[in-house]
């Protein structure tokens, strides 16, 4: 593959993140970005763990009600009003992103050429017990220490 | 809704704080467009946020033309 898995990603985050209404690209948008990778090792490893696009969506919604309640609020966010996305928005990457790829960058073994595949962005997104995705993570039933050997295992043994 | 979270955990309230400003731009978005859909005036909307005119107009104006809102002259 020859393609920049990089700038596929970041432009399947950032419709992801149109999606939102996110005016931000941020870390759970990378995750919906990469579990749509269908052929990559890393879309292949999520799905194993019951990780597809449908159930981060769910769990996504999920966090976020749990978050809503911690205020007293109780929203069913599946029956908000719903905004018309703008299409020619470009979101910018937000802090959540920037620190994943900078942690995805520093996981062993260190890329040769700036290369970031699926599995090191993977990598990048679990290595926090911080913020929205680990949050979700735990919403879905994940077992985000089991996910996140598997991840640096496979990418020590050369996943790219 | 059954999880009951711990209101001294500062990890549930941070996430709330997001979750509210999540909420509150979403409410933002779809209540300034149906607002302009009914044909109120900038002005009018502004008003009701307690921001000025050009903040709501910057924010909404790209994403409610390119919708096909019918907006209003001012």
């Amino acid at each position: 593959m020859s393609t920049d898995v990089r700038s596929i990603l970041v432009r399947a985050a950032r419709v992801e993140a149109r999606r939102d209404g996110s005016r931000t690209i941020e870390a759970e948008h990378v995750l919906l970005a990469l579990a749509g990778e269908h052929d990559s090792e890393a879309a292949q490893l999520l799905a194993e763990v019951g990780l597809t696009e449908d159930a981060i969506r769910s769990a996504l919604n999920r966090e976020w009600e749990q978050s809503l309640a911690v205020a007293g609020i109780e929203v069913r966010t599946g029956s908000l009003p719903e905004a018309t996305p703008e299409r020619g928005r470009d979101p910018q990457m937000g802090e959540s992103t920037k620190l994943l790829l900078h942690r995805a960058m520093e996981a062993a073994p260190k890329p040769g050429g700036g290369r970031l595949g699926p599995m090191r962005i993977l990598v990048g997104l679990l290595a926090t017990e911080r913020g929205r995705v680990a949050r979700t993570l735990d919403a879905a039933g994940v077992d985000r220490t089991a996910l996140r050997a598997r991840a640096t295992e496979a990418l020590a043994a050369g996943t790219r | 809704m059954t999880e009951l979270v711990d209101p001294e955990d500062p990890a549930a309230g941070l996430a709330a704080v997001v979750a509210l400003r999540r909420l509150a731009d979403r409410l933002e978005d779809s209540q300034v467009e149906r607002a302009m859909r009914s044909g109120w005036s900038w002005a009018e909307v502004a008003e009701v946020l307690g921001v000025t005119r050009q903040a709501v107009h910057k924010k909404h104006a790209r994403r409610l033309l390119a919708a096909g809102v019918a907006l209003r002259r001012r």
